[in-house]
């Protein structure tokens, strides 16, 4: 098997140069997933590069993780086997720009914060605040279909995604959309690949709709009492005519962590970011002046949001060992959750952390206990049933691999998974694309 | 007159009164918008989910293709029964399910006409986002199988933007559900898979939809131009201004003397060009944004930007607008729509491009588009009884397609492939591509009787020929 492996190794090699095909353990090591260290890590300079690989992994039956700065690649199941971590890290080109169109297309390994960095230029943006913030990059964050509070007035990358090109494990480089704004030819392959956490394809080159960055912002925090009064926020904010770019819920540790001062003994913090004119901006110090009568800046700013982006790093820097989860569920939930998940984690004498994004129907939290590791998934077991029962789901993004044994990452899968596993069929017959890290097994 | 062993059986899965089959009642489903080809076996009207999926048994134990149908006005042939098979007419699942205004969400069967969901919220303060020209009439099942857009699909988006969850009959009867009520649901986003897939894939028996905040404040401009050239630059400038209207369609003067002619909507009958903008949100806003669009069209000439005073005035503008199909008939006996996008940007060398066809073939060519999104429909006015015209309007609507690619553009931003479009798919897709979605067709519709020869290139007949069948006929 390792003599076979080997000469699998120097096929890659034949493919990228000897150069791209790196072995020793400290690279590997690097790269480990879950614990798992790969046999070689792969830097693919191009498309029909990253295609080839996967097509002769397949062909050697080497098991393949696509990567770039692994800021999310924590999240998923322990992959079954894995043998070539595959690196984007050298495919970080834009190829067409065309900023009086409002579009862009740039390869998969783009650093978030080096797309936003070049688009700011033209005082253009993609507006979505990723995990993992700037160091996240263009494809991983669509593998994972990642968003951020910013979602609440822009959506997500499966709205502004206009096309996308993968390779294959055929070895195929293939393209889905196009350039253009509106674009309904042939199947859109982009949504599937969108949160397929690469065991589809691997993409290679995404091309997105771009915004033009508003000239200023505004954020509002004020102290929440109860989750009632969170509640009764959410409803007013969504049935009025403001559309403010974000708003968190946030409990006043995570508040402290992300750098804002507390008012006092507040259980909530609330954020509500505004964008636009001077003169839109007045209409909101108006209007949430009378909603929030506790309200004033406490000086949250650009800063404070970009910490509260990389929260894993935020909770995990404060409770070492701690499980980073994510709620997805209905609008009007949100807070019930909340309160559920409190009680839960009272109950086992854990401590618990969160960032509602209410009015989008996402939660996440950070579970803290000093619980044996079975205990602590049991424990996250009952709040995806709580997310479960609210009409939501639940997933484990990071988690110490004692506890990840007990629980799975993503949950039960409904009545459509025998379609997904066909899908994943179709796309990787050979099963070597991060094999058994995703939804039911895949 | 006996009755066919298929129908027999179609009538066991419904029942009598859901069964169309005698010759004269199959006529009316020969056709959609595009064209009329031949008539189905039988037209079927499912009131249930269980009852789709018994039809689509017995449709697959006859090994008989099954064409899903919404209400027909489809604008490429995707609800044409190509090569014969059963119609399933999604018309009586029309029921509103479930309102949940908290959640933002409806949930809805495929027969709900696109505006009646819109009209059943406006009370409370929603819409429905996405509006097809057709939105009286037309359903958001075929919404959903088209992906349709819709002048206000530039700030809000296409219907894949709107649709969170479907439950859907596979070809072997199988029925499944798809995403959610919440987005981020986790797995592979089938939802957005199938969402655009022209009833290939499946039929979509429930949907939920995302509905919106009906706006606090809404402006309706009318700029008028005397040269098309200065309309066009003016939707470029706009967008680089980062000014993203709610609507932004463009129509030139031969298309608004046919359409004040039939709608009397106030339109001004001597200029080259006029832009239909409308600004919506926070009034302060709205007002600011009127105020630079009004700024950047005088800077391109225009000779008169109007805003409508009035909800009336507003509703008039649109009426044209969305009437223009309707009104081209004072114009020409036929017309072909075509519905090719581009960059932004290329909107003025595009339009110089089609009157240059124009010229060439000797047809005229009538422009009423969403110029916001760069999604061209020229109308390209024939007479299908004169054969020359029918192949000069079919190669003009070809030569201004393979413009819209060479300009980096698509060959369909809505209206969708059907059987109009499948041949030229290669313009813009390699083989490679073009396997891939095969190969992902198959997973879903193994025996490819579910709506057969839609989307993907057949290699059977040459577009042009095809195209000519439909139109001439």
């Amino acid at each position: 098997m390792a003599t076979a492996t080997q000469a699998g190794v120097a096929k890659l090699a034949s493919i990228v140069g000897e150069a791209r095909v790196l072995t020793d353990a400290a690279s590997c090591q690097a790269c480990a997933v879950h614990g798992r260290v790969p046999r070689c890590v792969v830097f693919a300079p191009s498309a029909g590069q990253a295609a080839q690989v996967l097509q002769c992994a397949a062909e050697q039956d080497l098991a393949v993780i696509p990567r770039r700065n692994g800021t999310k690649i924590e999240t998923g199941n322990p992959p079954r086997r894995y043998d070539v971590a595959l690196s984007l890290k050298e495919m970080n080109q834009v190829w067409y720009y065309e900023p009086d169109d409002l579009v862009i297309s740039v390869e998969a390994g783009m650093k978030w914060g080096d797309l936003q960095h070049f688009l700011s230029r033209r005082g253009l943006w993609v507006p979505l605040d990723p995990p993992g913030g700037d160091k996240a990059s263009v494809g991983g964050c669509a593998a994972a279909g990642a968003s951020g509070p910013l979602r609440l007035r822009y959506g997500t990358l499966r709205d502004m995604v206009l096309g996308m090109t993968m390779a294959t494990t055929e070895g195929k480089v293939v393209k889905t959309g196009g350039r253009v704004v509106k674009n309904v030819a042939g199947y859109d392959l982009a949504k599937l690949l969108i949160g397929s956490w690469g065991t589809l394809g691997v993409i290679t080159e995404v091309t997105l709709k771009l915004f033009p960055r508003p000239p200023q912002t505004r954020t509002y925090a004020a102290a929440v009492a109860s989750l009632e009064e969170a509640r009764q926020l959410r409803r007013r904010l969504l049935e009025s005519p403001l559309a403010p770019q974000r708003m968190v819920l946030l409990d006043s540790t995570t508040a402290r962590l992300a750098g804002a001062a507390l008012f006092g003994d507040e259980r909530f913090q609330v954020w509500i970011e505004a964008a636009g004119s001077e003169r839109v901006l007045r209409r909101y110090d108006a209007e949430l002046s009378g909603w929030l009568p506790k309200a004033h800046s406490l000086g949250v700013n650009e800063s404070n949001w970009a910490s509260l982006a990389d929260y894993p790093a935020l909770w995990l820097g404060a409770w070492r060992g701690a499980a980073v989860l994510k709620a997805s569920l209905p609008v009007a939930a949100t807070e019930t959750f909340i309160g559920q998940a409190e009680e839960e984690a009272r109950a086992s004498e854990a401590r618990l952390a969160c960032i509602g994004m209410t009015a989008v129907g996402v939660v996440r939290l950070a579970l803290a206990a000093s619980l044996p590791p079975d205990r602590l998934a049991s424990l996250i077991e009952r709040l995806r049933t709580q997310a479960v029962q609210l009409g939501g789901s639940l997933i484990v993004e990071r988690c110490p691999a004692d506890v990840r044994e007990h629980v799975d990452a993503w949950g039960p899968p409904g009545d459509d998974l025998q379609m997904m596993r066909r899908m994943k069929q179709a796309w990787d017959p050979k099963g070597i694309l991060s094999p058994g890290r995703f939804v039911g097994g895949i | 007159m006996q009755v066919p062993p298929l129908v027999q059986e179609l009538i066991q899965a419904t029942n009598e009164e859901a069964v169309l089959w005698r010759p004269e009642d199959l006529m009316l489903y020969e056709y959609d918008a595009l064209s009329s080809r031949r008539p189905p076996e039988a037209v079927v009207f499912p009131a249930t989910t269980q009852q789709v999926a018994a039809v689509v048994k017995v449709a697959a134990r006859h090994h008989c293709p099954v064409i899903p149908r919404g209400a027909g006005t489809g604008l490429s042939g995707g609800a044409v029964a190509l090569e014969g098979g059963v119609v399933v007419s999604l018309a009586r699942m029309n029921q509103i399910l479930e309102i949940d205004l908290e959640n933002q969400r409806a949930r809805v069967q495929p027969g709900v006409v696109n505006q009646d969901l819109s009209l059943a919220v406006a009370d409370a303060g929603y819409y429905y986002a996405p509006d097809p020209s057709s939105q009286k009439a037309c359903t958001l099942g075929g919404n959903v199988a088209e992906n349709s857009g819709g002048p206000h699909t530039l700030a809000y988006g296409v219907t894949t933007n709107h649709v969170l969850g479907l439950e859907v009959v596979l070809p072997d009867g199988c029925v499944i559900r798809t995403g959610a009520r919440y987005w981020d649901r986790p797995g592979y986003d089938l939802t957005g898979f199938i969402v655009g897939s022209e009833g290939t894939l499946g039929i979509v028996t429930e949907i939920v939809v995302r509905l919106m905040r009906l706006p606090e404040a809404v402006k309706t401009l009318l700029a008028i131009y005397d040269s098309v050239a200065d309309a066009t630059a003016t939707v470029a400038a706009i967008t680089a201004h980062g000014i993203t209207p709610a609507a932004l369609e463009m129509m030139d003067g031969l298309m608004l003397r046919a359409i004040e002619a039939a709608t009397h909507a106030g339109y001004p009958l001597d200029a080259a060009a006029v832009l239909l903008i409308e600004l919506e949100g926070l009034r302060e806003a709205v007002e600011e944004e009127a105020d630079s669009i009004t700024a950047v069209c005088g800077a391109h000439r225009a000779r008169q930007v109007r805003v409508a005073r009035r909800a009336e005035e507003r509703e008039l503008l649109w009426r044209g607008r969305k009437n223009a199909f309707g009104a081209i008939g004072r114009l020409t006996p036929s017309f072909y729509v075509q519905d090719g996008v581009i960059p932004r940007t290329r909107l003025p060398q595009m339009l110089d491009y089609i009157a240059g066809v124009e010229r060439r073939y000797g047809l005229r060519i009538g422009n009423v588009f969403h110029a916001g999104d760069g999604n061209l429909h020229p109308l390209i006015m024939f007479d299908s009884r004169d054969a020359q015209q029918v192949r000069h309007a079919v190669k003009a609507a070809e030569e201004i397609m393979g413009k819209c690619v060479e300009l980096g553009g698509s060959i369909t931003g809505e209206h969708g492939v059907g059987i109009e479009k499948n041949e030229l798919m290669p313009l813009i897709f390699s083989e490679e591509d073009l396997a891939v979605m095969r190969k992902l067709k198959q997973v879903f519709n193994p025996q490819n009787l579910l709506n057969p020869g839609k989307v993907l290139p057949s290699g059977k007949m040459c577009g042009e020929v095809r195209v000519q069948v439909s139109l001439g006929s």
